[in-house]
């Protein structure tokens, strides 16, 4: 059985003539089939919210002074901490991998006189770019360059 | 030996229901049939004061959508053998329900009509100059987003038109983008306003199960999504430069 | 009280007709308002099944002369040469039109319109959009008539009556078939645009709504039905279904084969000569007729077929050209055409007959046109080549509306009270219909098979004296028996039971006139083929079967055909 959408879902702007049954959402809404993809989808941002919250902790950490930001290292190593981060980064990943399926069909057919590169090279080369600016990333954050 | 399945149907009078309940029917079934053909032997055979909405019973004329087990069907298409002994049928979600499996559509009729959905020209041409020039490839532009039926289970995918009642929905934009697409017509900017109006592109969140139900291959959520970027190119450049609409072509 | 509702000009139906009716209507006066009445929401319209192309002179190597002689030739010289001759100077400027209004035509490389080859025409002039012509022409069609604010659109309406007062039509009484009331729709001219009347059939390329609701309209206020015995079977539909596949297989190269793979087109002498596949529909169904009853058709499941064979086309070409048919034949006969053959046989499809109309789609009843394939013009006489009817329905129909929205300025409304009053009777009747009808002993779906059977019987693509009789009779006794129809839904609220009773009485209306005319007719012209008169008679059969309804059933009339430039020949390909 399937819950109640809006009452006013594709009702039209004049009441039709006769009495109607309440839209219904589509039954596998929220957590079926693919609607579960897309309400996961969603359910990231809280992640995001949270994961803004954990940076703003760390930029004040910042500006404290070294022994701040030793002291937030080590509460890092909490399991939980380290279990959020986890998570984080997987949602990252799924947020990337279901959007960059999107993605290319998304692009239009050409600007001006430019046409998009066909769509599979599109959806490659989006993979190349998050992969490099990653790894690049990663070796700043590791000390390998400046 | 004929096959029975069971067919669990939504139904639903005004005058005599106070909400829509739903009826079993036994009816027996031949290999090739759709749940269309299962349909039509209830109301023919068993059961006269069945309503529902067909015509052409070969996939385009748009009239039979359902739902089927829970999910958007067109019903002269999907096949029997697809499912087991029983069926659930109701009618399409995200619509107001007029009786039985018979769905409320003047909702949709207005989204659709409110893009514009015509070719607009800055002059009028005449039958005498003939035909516009087009190419295979400019045609092949908008050709995807110009074979939509109109049979709405885009409509009853869709997670934000449950919720969102003023968005416009992803068969009417596919349709405006068709004409932004197609190189014979000159009202992007006109179109690309209401994009961005009330009833906006934006609300589209990326379910993709408009594309994923479309009977037709249309690809709306791939309509709306480059809607969305020529609604953004129209409206940066219409500071630049105010009479051009072209948008992202 | 019925509701009563004014409009300048009323049309009935809202498919290629009827859309092109009203768009000529209101640009030939801004100011017009326009009723466009539809039982279904006009992109339902059965337009939107039609495959193949629409006729139009479009290349340096044709000409008009050509056009009009083929469709002459092709309507084994019924039809009226006055009518195609305006027909062919009209046809590349409505489907030009077309194009302006977003129509997307499929292409040459150069951009220009692309043309295919199509049975019965001796150069490409079949403008097509992949294989989805109809589809496309509705829909730009509809599109485009959204622009004007005066075309009102009263969808899911359905027309049970005329509203005839003081000797002209003054509109329709109409039943709103989701709350169940009936309305007066008034128009100082009514445009009839319903389209044919396949259902009568049992095999059929035609879907649920073609039920001949105009015909039978305008047939119960005394105007005549002609050449109602003329009806296209279309070579190749899908066993079972019917659905169609479209005469571009055979244009763009495909072959009909027996179950031995003959070619028997170009085998055997069937009349086609050496255009074989591409000859005129009423020959090629001949032609599989006969091959299954000399015992080499192939038998399946919903009788016997034969096969037309696409798959030395190639995957890309069928792709390319013929996408949809591919994807009818994978969902509807489980054979993907490209490695196998498509199984089809003969199915109704087209009339060419119906209302009697001149040349403006003016009828016999002032203030009544009609349009489209619901009318007789008659263009297509007694066979129709391919893709001229998409065609005719925007010529004519763009005349018929022009006409009828001068017409109506100079009429008189008539009297609005009488008008209102045979509404309400039309109310009191359905009412009585809905409310009484539980009680009846006869099924709808059990009539209207019998239908379907004593037409498929006596009126098929073969027919003899005896067994027209015998349908003539049988259709009469349907009528008797439909006053004990059953009618089990009592609900005011989209009452579908109703509505399909009302289509039952439509279609006994029509196959009655169709199946008088068929008996009456002692030769073989064009589509109508008698094995007890093989010979088309000339000299005394060269007119249009005219059909009235009287007291006593069905009376029958003759009226010239309009010949000119070209005199009638031996019809041989």
């Amino acid at each position: 059985m399937s819950r109640a959408a809006h009452p006013h879902a594709m009702q039209p702007h004049r009441p039709g003539s006769t009495r109607t049954a309440p839209p219904q959402m589509p039954p596998q809404f929220p957590s079926q089939g693919r609607y579960l993809s897309y309400s996961l989808f969603g359910a990231t941002g809280i992640l995001y919210l949270m994961a803004g919250f954990v940076a703003l902790r760390a930029v004040r950490a910042l500006g404290e002074g070294p022994e701040a930001w030793a002291a937030l290292q080590a509460q890092f190593a909490h399991p939980l901490y380290v279990a959020f981060h986890a998570l984080s980064l997987l949602a990252v990943l799924f947020v990337g991998v279901r959007f960059f399926r999107l993605f290319p069909k998304a692009q239009p057919a050409k600007i001006g006189p430019a046409k998009p590169p066909p769509r599979p090279v599109i959806h490659a080369m989006l993979y190349v770019v998050w992969i490099a600016v990653s790894g690049g990333l990663a070796l700043v954050l590791a000390g390998g360059i400046f | 030996m004929t096959e029975t399945k069971k067919f669990v149907v939504t139904r639903f009078d005004p005058d005599e229901d106070e909400t829509p309940r739903q009826q079993s029917y036994e009816v027996p079934v031949q290999p090739d049939w759709k749940v269309l053909d299962g349909l039509n032997y209830i109301k023919d055979e068993i059961d006269g004061t069945l309503s529902h909405r067909w015509s052409c019973r070969m996939a385009v004329c748009g009239s039979c959508g359902m739902m089927v087990n829970g999910k958007p069907t067109l019903t002269c298409k999907d096949r029997l053998s697809n499912y087991g002994d029983t069926l659930e049928v109701a009618p399409l979600s995200n619509f107001p329900v007029v009786r039985d499996l018979v769905i409320e559509m003047d909702g949709f009729m207005e989204k659709f009509q409110s893009v514009k959905p015509w070719i607009i020209t800055a002059k009028e041409k005449a039958v005498e100059e003939g035909t516009n020039r087009q190419s295979p490839e400019e045609l092949e532009h908008f050709k995807q987003f110009s074979m939509c039926i109109n049979c709405m289970l885009c409509y009853s995918a869709c997670p934000v038109v449950g919720n969102e009642p003023e968005f416009i929905g992803p068969a009417a934009i596919a349709l405006g983008h068709r004409y932004n697409m197609d190189s014979r017509d000159e009202g992007a900017r006109e179109r690309n306003e209401v994009f961005r109006g009330e009833g906006t592109v934006f609300s589209c969140s990326y379910a993709n199960e408009c594309s994923e139900v479309c009977p037709k291959n249309v690809d709306p959520a791939a309509a709306v999504n480059q809607a969305k970027i020529n609604a953004v190119l129209d409206w940066a450049t219409s500071f630049v430069v105010p009479r051009q609409g072209q948008g992202g072509k | 009280m019925a509701e009563v509702i004014r409009h300048d000009i009323v049309i009935v139906g809202g498919g290629a007709a009827g859309l092109r009716a009203a768009i000529s209507a209101v640009e030939a006066n801004p100011g017009a308002s326009v009723a466009l009445v539809s039982k279904v929401y006009p992109m339902r319209s059965h337009t939107v099944s039609a495959e193949g192309g629409a006729a139009a002179v479009a290349r340096d190597d044709d000409s008009l002369e050509s056009h009009g002689f083929d469709t002459v030739k092709g309507s084994d010289f019924l039809g009226d040469q006055d009518v195609i001759q305006y027909f062919v100077e009209e046809a590349p400027k409505e489907l030009t039109r077309l194009e302006h209004w977003g129509c997307p035509w499929s292409r040459n490389d150069d951009g220009t319109v692309a043309t295919r080859a199509f049975g019965g025409m001796t150069t490409k002039r079949t403008w097509y959009a992949t294989d989805k012509v109809g589809f496309h022409m509705l829909h730009s069609l509809f599109q485009h008539s959204m622009r004007f604010e005066n075309i009102v659109r009263y969808d899911e309406q359905f027309v049970t009556k005329l509203l005839v007062e003081g000797g002209a039509v003054r509109g329709v009484a109409s039943l709103d078939i989701r709350e169940g009331v009936v309305r007066a729709i008034l128009g100082r001219a009514v445009i009839l645009a319903t389209g044919g009347a396949g259902k009568i059939f049992p095999f059929t390329t035609n879907g649920n709504i073609k039920t001949g609701d105009g015909m039978a309209l305008a047939y119960r206020e005394g105007v005549p039905l002609k050449d109602m015995e003329f009806v296209q079977y279309h070579p190749t539909g899908l066993p079972g279904t019917g659905i169609l596949i479209t005469e571009a297989t055979r244009g763009e190269g495909g072959h009909v084969k027996n179950k031995d793979g003959e070619r028997f087109l170009v085998t055997r002498d069937y009349g086609v000569g050496t255009k074989a596949e591409l000859g005129p529909r009423d020959m090629i169904s001949r032609a599989i007729v006969q091959e299954i009853e000399a015992g080499r058709g192939l038998e399946g499941p919903y009788g016997q077929y034969a096969h037309l064979d696409l798959t030395h086309l190639g995957e890309e070409a069928i792709n390319k050209k013929l996408p949809m048919v591919r994807e009818l034949a994978k969902i509807y006969a489980d054979v993907d055409p490209v490695h196998e053959p498509i199984p089809i046989r003969p199915v109704v499809h087209y009339m060419m007959g119906g209302v009697d109309t001149d040349i403006d789609g003016a009828t016999s009843l002032p203030g009544l046109y009609a349009a489209g394939e619901v009318a007789c013009v008659s263009l297509n006489g007694a066979n129709r080549l391919g893709s001229n009817s998409l065609t005719e329905c925007l010529v004519f129909g763009a005349r018929a509306g022009k006409v009828a929205v001068d017409y109506s300025k100079g009429a008189s409304d008539g009297n609005e009270a009488a008008c209102a009053a045979q509404a309400d009777e039309e109310a009191a009747r359905l009412e009585a219909a809905r409310s009484g009808g539980a009680g009846g002993g006869e099924k709808i779906a059990g009539l209207r098979g019998e239908l379907n059977d004593t037409m498929e019987s006596g009126c098929g693509v073969y027919r003899e004296q005896a067994s027209m009789d015998a349908t003539v009779t049988k259709v009469a006794q349907l009528k008797q028996r439909m006053s004990d129809v059953r009618i089990e839904d009592k609900s005011k609220v989209f009452n579908t039971q109703l509505i399909a009773a009302l289509e039952l009485d439509n279609m006994i209306e029509v196959a009655e006139a169709l199946a008088v005319s068929a008996a009456h007719r002692n030769e073989s012209r064009g589509a109508h083929t008698r094995r007890d008169a093989t010979a088309r008679d000339d000299q005394n059969y060269l007119y249009h079967t005219l059909c009235y309804r009287d007291a006593t059933g069905a009376r029958l009339d003759k009226k010239d055909v309009t010949l000119g430039t070209w005199v009638p020949e031996e019809r041989k390909y």
